[in-house]
C-alpha cells in the first residue's frame, strides 16, 4: 500500500498550494483529483469568468473613450469562448508543472476514507496518510423546484456554452449572479436578476449596494427583481419562463446561482468521524483541523470563506501547521473581490458589524469624482470607505466600489492586518495621478481634513 | 440660595463612604425625593435622597471617590448661584440626606466588634481631609511638564519608570527622550494600532511581553494586557476581604466534625411537608443550634484576648450566598423566639438579602453563624469565624451513607457538621460536645414532635 506523509482530496486553489508547500517542507505528498488540476476557481470559476469579464468590460467601454469615434466592435462569442478555455489550459498546465516540480505524487481519481488515515481512490490502490487534508471545495446548488432543462443551467454550465444567449434570467443576486449579469449585460444581452431578499448583495455596505444597483440598472440596462421569488418556472424549446410575484419573465437562458453546497458526498466522512455542521460543511477549528485529529479541511468544504484565496492561505497554513508541527491560527482578514460594473473590493468589518460590537465607529469616505486621476480616465462611478474604531483611530474594514476596486482593495487588506490606524493612511504618501489616492483621502476625511473635498457641515 | 449635599451618615460606625454613581449630572432639576447618587459604605450600597430642590450645579466628588461623612460632595441652587468652596465648610448645616429603606445591594459578612459610642451627629463637618481619596490606588502624583506628559502618552509607556532631571525633580522632556532611548524603545515592534490601544488605555508598552521572533505586538496582545491588568476588587469584596483576613490570622481556629444521622429527620419532614408544612432542613438545624447555644455560653461569646463578653441571647447569622459575596443577616434574640417565628424571621431575612434590601442593622451584632453548604453537594467543609464571634457551623450535605446499626450494615442519610472554634474561648472537649449537643438534638424526634 502506498503510503504519505499528506494526502490532499482535491487540487483546486486550496488543495494544490497546499501540496506543494507540504513538499517544499520535504513531506512526501499525494493529491488525489477527480477532474481538472486548478479546480473550479482555475477552471469553471474566477479564471473563466474574469476572462469573459475581461473582454465584456472593454467592449462596453469602447463605445464610449473621449476622443475616439466609430469605435464600434463587433463580438464574436465563440472566439471568446475559445480564448477563455486557452486560458484555462494555460494555467492548469502551469499548475500541473508545478506540482511535478515539486514532488507531488498526482493521482486522478474520486477518494473515500475507509478508516481516519486510509483513503481508497477510484482506479487506483488504497493509499494509507499520515495526515489528510480535505480540499473538496462545492458546488452549486439547485433548487428542486427547477425543471430539468437544457436551458436552465449552473455557473459551471453556462461558462461551456459557445453562445450568448440574447435573453437572459438570473436567478440568485449574490457575487456569481451579479457578475455574471453584469459581464453578459455589457455582451449586450437583456438580463434581469431575480433575487429573493430584500436586496442583492446583502452582506455588502448599504452605500455600495445601492452604488451597485443604481449602476447596472441605468448604466447598463439589467433589471433587478428583488424581494420576492422565482416561481413556477417552466421550460420548452423556444424559452424558459417564470413568475416574479405577479409577473411572468421569460428568457432564453435561466441561469442559477443561489448558493453552494460542500462536495462531501462521495469522501465517507463517516468512516473517519468527520463531523460536519447542519449544512453539511466540514467543522474545523481555528487551525483547520477536523474533529478527526489527523484530519484537516480548507477552503469552501469548511464553510468558513467560500473565496479561492482564502483556501489558498488555508491551505498553506494547514501544510505548515500539519508538516513543522506548528499551531499558527488561519488568517480570518479575508478581501473579497466582486467583479461586477463597477467592482467591488471589500475587507474586515462593515460600519454596521463594527457598530454591533460596541465600537465607536469612525468613517471615511471619498469619492472618485473628486479625484484627478478618476475624472481623466473617465471613471467617476463609486467611492472609498474606510471603516475605524474612533477610539484608537485603529482600522478595521475597507470598502470600495468604482474602476480597480479589486485591485485597490489589497491595500486596504494590507493597512488592517497590520493594524495601521487613519492617521497612518493620511500620512503615507500616495502617488499621483493613481486612483489609490482615494484610500488616502477618505483617511483625512475621516478626521475632517480631507484637502479634496469641502469640509462636512456639522463638524 | 443654594445648598450644599453632603455625605450622609449611614450608620454608627461608618466613618466614609464612596459615591458609586451619580444618579444626576450637573445642569440636572433635582425634586425633592429624587435619588441623586449611590454611595457604597463597608456594608452596604444604599440610594441618597434629594432633601432640596433646584438644579445640581456642581459636583464635588465624582463616583469612584471616597470622602469622609459630612464632607460637601455638590451644590444644588438655581442656575447663577454662586458656587461655594467645598472646602470653606457647609452653609447653613442641614439634617444629611437619608438613604432609602430599600438598597440595591447589601454585604459583608459579619460587623467586627463595635467601637466605643463616638461623641455623635451634630458635631461640624469634619474637614480634615478635604481632598477626595480615589479608591483606586494612584501612587504619588509625579511632576512631569505637558510636553512630557504628551509624549509618554503618545509613546504609552510609564512615567513612573522615568527619573526627573527639571526643578524639584519634575520629569521634562528630555528626560522622557532619554528613558526611550535608553530603554531601546525604537527597537520595540509593535503595530500603531496596538501603541493606540495602549496609549488610550495607560498600558506601558515596554512592560509587555516581547513579542515573538519576527512578530510585532498586536492589538491582541494589548487587550490581554487590559483583562489582566489588576482590578479593584468591589467594595464588598475588599470588606469580606480583610475581615476574614484578620479572623483567620488572628484567630486560632480548630475544627470538629462529627456526622448527623438524618434518615429520621428527613422522614419526618417529608411528611410535614405533605401535610402543607414549612419547615425546611434547614430549619432545624437552625433551631438546634439555637437551643444548644443556650447551654455553651463559650460558643456564644467573643473575645479580644483579653477580655470576654457573654451575649445574653442568641443572635443567629445566617450566611447567605449571593454572586456578589456572601451576606451574613443576622436574627436577633433567636434564643427567645418559637420555631415558628425563628422560621418565619429567617425565610424574611433571606428573602431580603437576595433581592439585596437587608438594611445595615440586620447585618450587625450575630453572636453565631451558621454556613450551610447543603445544596452543593459536598462531603464536609470548614469555615471561618466571623470577627466578633467565637463558632460558626459549617453543613454540610446529606448523603446515602452505609452505616452500622446494632451490627447491621445499611443505608443512612449522613450529614457532616463541621465546627469551627476559637481555641482562645472554647476548649476541644467543649467543642465535641457541643457539635454532639447539635447531633443529639437533630437526631432527636422526640424533641421535635415537641416543638413543631
Amino acid at each position: 500500500m502506498a503510503n504519505f506523509d499528506v494526502v490532499i482530496v482535491g487540487a483546486g486553489p486550496g488543495g494544490y498550494p497546499a501540496a506543494i508547500r507540504a513538499a517544499q517542507l520535504g513531506a512526501s505528498v499525494a493529491l488525489i483529483e477527480k477532474e481538472a488540476a486548478g479546480g473550479t476557481c482555475l477552471n469553471w470559476g474566477c479564471i473563466p469568468s474574469k476572462t469573459l469579464i475581461a473582454t465584456a468590460e472593454a467592449y462596453h467601454r469602447l463605445r464610449a473613450i473621449p476622443g475616439l469615434h466609430s469605435c464600434s466592435p463587433t463580438l464574436d462569442y465563440a472566439a471568446l469562448v475559445e480564448h477563455k478555455n486557452g486560458v484555462v489550459k494555460k494555467l492548469q498546465s502551469g499548475v500541473q508543472q508545478l506540482l511535478k516540480a515539486n514532488g507531488v505524487r498526482s493521482i486522478s481519481g474520486t477518494a473515500s476514507f475507509t478508516s481516519r488515515n486510509r483513503l481508497a481512490v477510484t482506479g487506483s490502490e488504497t493509499i494509507e496518510a499520515g495526515h489528510t487534508i480535505l480540499a473538496t471545495g462545492c458546488t452549486s446548488l439547485v433548487p428542486s423546484f427547477l425543471p430539468a432543462h437544457e436551458r436552465i443551467v449552473d455557473s459551471r454550465a453556462f461558462l461551456d456554452r459557445v453562445d450568448l444567449p440574447k435573453r437572459l434570467i438570473i436567478l440568485g443576486g449574490g457575487i456569481i449572479g451579479c457578475e455574471f449579469a453584469c459581464m453578459a449585460a455589457n455582451l449586450g444581452a437583456e438580463v434581469t436578476i431575480v433575487e429573493m431578499l430584500d436586496d442583492i448583495l446583502l452582506t455588502l455596505d448599504p452605500e455600495i449596494r445601492a452604488t451597485l444597483r443604481d449602476h447596472m440598472e441605468k448604466a447598463i440596462g439589467i433589471t433587478v427583481m428583488t424581494g420576492a421569488p422565482l416561481d413556477e418556472v417552466s421550460a420548452n424549446n423556444s424559452c424558459v419562463q417564470g413568475n416574479v410575484g405577479d409577473k411572468t419573465i421569460e428568457g432564453d437562458l435561466l441561469i442559477v446561482a443561489v448558493g453552494r453546497a460542500p462536495a462531501t458526498g462521495k469522501l465517507g466522512l463517516e468512516h473517519a468521524g468527520i463531523a460536519t455542521d447542519e449544512s453539511g460543511f466540514i467543522t474545523v477549528d481555528d487551525f483547520g483541523m477536523t474533529s478527526a485529529a489527523t484530519v484537516y479541511a480548507i477552503g469552501d468544504v469548511n464553510g468558513r470563506t467560500q473565496l479561492a484565496h482564502a483556501a489558498t492561505s488555508q491551505g498553506i497554513t494547514v501544510a505548515e501547521n500539519i508538516v513543522r508541527k506548528e499551531r499558527t491560527r488561519m488568517e480570518t482578514l479575508i478581501p473579497a473581490a466582486v467583479f461586477t460594473s463597477p467592482e467591488i473590493g471589500v475587507v474586515g468589518l462593515t460600519e454596521e458589524e463594527a457598530a454591533a460590537t460596541g465600537i465607536d465607529v469612525l468613517t471615511g469616505k471619498f469619492a472618485f469624482a473628486g479625484l484627478g486621476k478618476a475624472i481623466a480616465v473617465g471613471e467617476t462611478v463609486g467611492f472609498v470607505k474606510w471603516v475605524a474604531d474612533k477610539a484608537t483611530d485603529r482600522l478595521l474594514g475597507a470598502h470600495v466600489i468604482g474602476a480597480h476596486a479589486t485591485d485597490l482593495i489589497a491595500e486596504a487588506a494590507v493597512a488592517i492586518r497590520s493594524e495601521l490606524t487613519l492617521e497612518e493612511i493620511g500620512r503615507t504618501v500616495h502617488s499621483h495621478p493613481t486612483l489609490s489616492e482615494a484610500w488616502m483621502e477618505a483617511a483625512h476625511a475621516a478626521h475632517g481634513t480631507a484637502i479634496h473635498a469641502p469640509p462636512s457641515r456639522g463638524k | 440660595m443654594g445648598q450644599m449635599i453632603i455625605m450622609p451618615k449611614l450608620g454608627q460606625t461608618v466613618e466614609e463612604s464612596t459615591i458609586v454613581t451619580w444618579r444626576k449630572n450637573e445642569g440636572e432639576r433635582i425634586a425633592k425625593g429624587d435619588i441623586i447618587f449611590e454611595i457604597e459604605t463597608d456594608k452596604a450600597v444604599l440610594e441618597v435622597e434629594s432633601f432640596y430642590e433646584g438644579t445640581l450645579l456642581k459636583v464635588f466628588v465624582q463616583a469612584g471617590e471616597t470622602v469622609p461623612v459630612s464632607v460637601p460632595v455638590a451644590f444644588v441652587g438655581t442656575p447663577g448661584d454662586e458656587i461655594p468652596d467645598p472646602s470653606a465648610g457647609a452653609p447653613k448645616p442641614r439634617p444629611a440626606p437619608t438613604p432609602l429603606s430599600n438598597p440595591p445591594s447589601s454585604s459583608s459578612p459579619a460587623p467586627a466588634p463595635q467601637p466605643p459610642a463616638t461623641t455623635e451627629t451634630a458635631s461640624a463637618p469634619k474637614l480634615s481631609d478635604p481632598q477626595p481619596r480615589k479608591t483606586t490606588d494612584s501612587p504619588e502624583r509625579q511632576a512631569i511638564s505637558p510636553r512630557a506628559r504628551a509624549l509618554v502618552r503618545r509613546m504609552a509607556i510609564d512615567a513612573a519608570n522615568i527619573k526627573g532631571t527639571g526643578l524639584t525633580n519634575r520629569i521634562v522632556e528630555a528626560d522622557v527622550l532619554e528613558y526611550l532611548r535608553t530603554s531601546r524603545y525604537d527597537e520595540l515592534r509593535v503595530t500603531p494600532a496596538a501603541v493606540r490601544l495602549a496609549s488610550r488605555e495607560g498600558i506601558d508598552v515596554l512592560a509587555l511581553p516581547p513579542p515573538p521572533p519576527g512578530e510585532r505586538i498586536r492589538v491582541s496582545d494589548v487587550e490581554r494586557a487590559l483583562e489582566e491588568r489588576p482590578q479593584k476588587l468591589s467594595r464588598m469584596r475588599q470588606v469580606i476581604a480583610a475581615r476574614l483576613t484578620q479572623s483567620y490570622t488572628t484567630t486560632p481556629h480548630f475544627f470538629v466534625t462529627v456526622g448527623v444521622d438524618m434518615t429520621d429527620l428527613i422522614a419526618l419532614r417529608t411528611e410535614h411537608k405533605a401535610n402543607g408544612g414549612t419547615y425546611t432542613v434547614t430549619d432545624f438545624i437552625l433551631q438546634s443550634v439555637v437551643l444548644c447555644l443556650k447551654d455553651f455560653p463559650a460558643l456564644n461569646s467573643r473575645t479580644d484576648g483579653e477580655s470576654v463578653e457573654w451575649s445574653s441571647t442568641v443572635n443567629l447569622g445566617v450566611a447567605v450566598s449571593l454572586d456578589e459575596g456572601l451576606v451574613v443577616p443576622v436574627a436577633h434574640r433567636a434564643g427567645d423566639m418559637t420555631m415558628a417565628q425563628l422560621n418565619e424571621r429567617v425565610r424574611e431575612l433571606v428573602g431580603k438579602a437576595r433581592e439585596g434590601s437587608l438594611k445595615p442593622d440586620e447585618m450587625k451584632g450575630s453572636s453565631f453563624t451558621v454556613s450551610n453548604m447543603g445544596m452543593l453537594d459536598v462531603e464536609n467543609f470548614t469555615a471561618i469565624i466571623n470577627p466578633g464571634e467565637s463558632g460558626i457551623l459549617a453543613v454540610s450535605s446529606t448523603r446515602e451513607t452505609p452505616a452500622v446499626i446494632d451490627g447491621e450494615i445499611c443505608a443512612r442519610s449522613i450529614m457532616k457538621i463541621t465546627l469551627s472554634s476559637d481555641h482562645r474561648l472554647v476548649d476541644g472537649a467543649t467543642a465535641a460536645k457541643f457539635a454532639n449537643a447539635i447531633k443529639s438534638k437533630l437526631e432527636d424526634m422526640d424533641l421535635w414532635q415537641t416543638l413543631m
